[in-house]
């Protein structure tokens, strides 16, 4: 195991294009990281270059005190679980999990035909190796099917064999590329689990990747947000939840989106573009800014507080997710079970807002939260 | 060659045809697939008459006499063993070694073949290097010469290296591909998900390791298509072995077989001739129901692979 440093790492790729801009990042020893963004933000070229499978154009990779820019993917001792399985088709299961393995054997084949201690040797290697990749095959609970092609898997078999495949090598970080992406909801909530228990488990540093920030929340121990190629916030789930750095991750995280209005501060009102004001959270900085709330602390008052109307209203069993029109301006609030109607009045408060500087990606100004 | 083609909503459609009309209709539509089917095996069914007919009605039927039966009523199933007996000079000797020599020839190409044409498709298919457009532009374009064209050139070349009456000029341009089979293996190779190569990466393999473990198991139904094209080609192949093989040890069958008919200058024993034509046809038929369905299989895959 091994912590993974980037520092100043940039991917030009031909034609100009930047995937990543100047990443500065320290995923830490025995952490499930996830780096998660919309599509195009980078997240899988900063994999990629952890892995090997892209070179970075400038900027240092290091796997625990080694730096590994120049190093070659298979001796970076990472393993990697492909979004599509990447599964040897021609291979069964058995010789899929074998094959790193075999191609990492310090005997020779040729060598063991002539000399009998190399071919003890290599015979203790074999055994070595059977024993790994049953005690991995056990560990997933895919034993039953070792005999069998990858094309005569379920989906979710066929992710437990990719992960399988990256366990028996035993690698210092598992780079996981989007591997729940392929399966069901059910599938991937119930592998999303067996992840963090294989993590707790094994205790190793792994790198994830997803465009899903609810699997991001989920899984990671730490967060990195990633858009046009640029980290914009890294820490844990609840702090990015909680204390977005920019409003690209407020809107990002979380689902309902958070809602954010534009307008400005003046004392401790916050006017919106439409004219609508609501207090601006204490010590908030005046000026032109973006007003952020969370679906789900905004809540129906029967006690005073802002009049909207419903304009739209999803039933989802235990909570409900609402549109309000308020003057013009439309939010979504996560709100308990209750009789409200399409098109008629409410009333609702809310009472944690997020302030932005005005932009596409405005910083948290204040102490908003 | 006849397959019923089912269509979605087929049974539909019919349903106000009765089943004898229709059984009607599917015997209709085969009848042009059987005369299809008749005319190209005519020539087949002519071929192995007459080599079980007797050296005098086989005479007569080369002549256009009407004594050709639908089947002899006496084959003359000794024509065979006559047959391989009679090439060249050495009884037996001639003929086994032409089988020998084509055998050779035929599995060396096939060897060559498959393995220069994967590895060049997968460069380029895959590797990426500077020029690569315009070197598989220049290789396609290769495809436009005609042989004839090459063949004084090759003839001198291969001369000038002293491998003229050896089987060496027959072989070893296999093992430096052809610009058709590069072109189908590169097509085939380029489906194959980039995933699988980067997991072979990280696994361990080289580029020579990715081609051998991972490309070439994968590309088995162009293997099979380009291995049964090989076959057929150099096990038929005339001109090439008339240029380069002067001494009969060294001749193939197709030359045996052509030495055969001038041997007996004209129509006589055209009976042997044909019976050694059957003989030679065989492995080719052999090989290809063997490989059908790997070889209709590739013909599938490699159309909607991608």
């Amino acid at each position: 195991m091994a912590d993974v440093r980037l520092q100043a790492v940039t991917k030009m790729f031909p034609g100009g294009v930047t995937a990543v801009a100047s990443c500065d990042l320290v995923i830490p020893d025995g952490q499930f990281t996830v780096l998660v963004g919309p599509s195009g933000c980078g997240k899988s070229t900063t994999l990629r270059m952890i892995a090997g499978l892209e070179t970075a154009s400038s900027g240092t990779i290091s796997i625990g005190e080694r730096i590994v820019n120049d190093v070659p993917p298979r001796d970076r001792d990472v393993a990697m679980v492909f979004q599509n399985y990447a599964l040897y088709p021609h291979m069964s299961v058995e010789r899929n999990l074998r094959f790193p393995l075999e191609r990492r054997r310090k005997t020779s084949f040729w060598k063991s035909l002539l000399f009998g201690s190399e071919r003890a040797a290599r015979q203790a290697e074999s055994v070595a190796i059977s024993e790994r990749v049953a005690a991995a095959a056990t560990q997933l609970e895919i034993d039953d099917y070792l005999h069998r092609l990858p094309r005569e898997l379920s989906g979710g078999q066929r992710q437990r064999v990719a992960l399988g495949r990256a366990l028996v090598r035993d690698p210092k970080v598992f780079l996981l590329d989007e591997p729940l992406s392929n399966l069901d909801a059910k599938l991937r909530i119930a592998m999303r689990a067996e992840l963090r228990a294989l993590h707790r488990r094994l205790g190793a540093t792994m790198i994830h990747v997803t465009h899903d920030q609810e699997e991001a929340m989920t899984l990671g121990d730490v967060l990195v947000v990633m858009k046009d190629g640029v980290i914009h916030q890294v820490g844990p789930p609840s702090e990015i939840y909680d204390r977005p750095a920019d409003r690209f991750v407020a809107g990002f995280v979380g689902t309902p989106p958070m809602n954010l209005l534009e307008g400005d501060v003046r004392g401790t009102d916050f006017t919106s573009s439409s004219g609508v004001v609501f207090t601006a959270p204490v010590g908030t900085a005046e000026g032109a800014a973006v007003l952020g709330i969370r679906p789900e602390s905004i809540r129906l008052s029967h006690n005073g507080g802002v009049s909207a109307t419903v304009t739209s209203i999803e039933r989802l069993g235990d909570r409900m997710d609402v549109v309000f029109d308020i003057d013009g301006i439309s939010m979504i609030g996560r709100c308990e079970p209750s009789e409200l109607i399409e098109g008629q009045p409410a009333t609702i408060t809310f009472d944690v807002a997020h302030v932005f500087d005005a932009g596409e990606c405005g910083a948290r100004r204040g102490k908003g939260g | 060659m006849m397959c019923e083609s089912q269509q979605p909503g087929g049974g539909s459609q019919g349903e106000g045809t009765s089943s004898p009309a229709r059984a009607r209709i599917g015997l209709l539509r085969h009848v042009p697939l059987i005369l299809g089917a008749v005319l190209m095996l005519f020539p087949l069914w002519w071929m192995v008459v007459v080599s079980l007919e007797t050296e005098q009605r086989a005479g007569m039927a080369m002549l256009g006499g009407d004594v050709v039966q639908v089947w002899p009523e006496d084959p003359q199933w000794h024509n065979y063993t006559d047959a391989m007996r009679e090439v060249g000079s050495t009884p037996w000797i001639s003929f086994l070694d032409a089988l020998a020599n084509s055998i050779v020839v035929t599995v060396s190409v096939i060897v060559g073949t498959v393995l220069s044409c994967s590895l060049v498709g997968f460069a380029f298919a895959r590797v990426r290097f500077r020029g690569r457009g315009g070197m598989f532009l220049l290789m396609l374009a290769t495809m436009m010469l005609p042989a004839q064209v090459t063949m004084i050139p090759l003839f001198l070349l291969f001369r000038s290296m002293g491998w003229v009456d050896t089987l060496l000029p027959l072989i070893v341009p296999a093992f430096f591909g052809s610009a058709f089979n590069i072109f189908l293996y590169r097509q085939f190779i380029a489906g194959i998900p980039e995933a699988l190569l980067e997991a072979g990466r990280l696994d361990g393999l080289g580029w020579v390791g990715l081609w051998w473990r991972i490309v070439l198991p994968l590309c088995t139904p162009v293997t099979a298509i380009v291995a049964v094209f090989s076959f057929i080609y150099t096990w038929n192949d005339f001109m090439s072995p008339l240029i380069y093989l002067h001494s009969e040890s060294n001749y193939t069958l197709a030359i045996a077989l052509n030495s055969f008919r001038t041997q007996y200058a004209g129509l006589e024993d055209v009976h042997l001739l044909m019976a050694l034509s059957v003989a030679t046809m065989i492995p080719c038929i052999l090989l290809f129901l063997a490989a059908q369905k790997q070889f209709i299989e590739g013909l599938g895959s490699g159309a909607v692979k991608g």
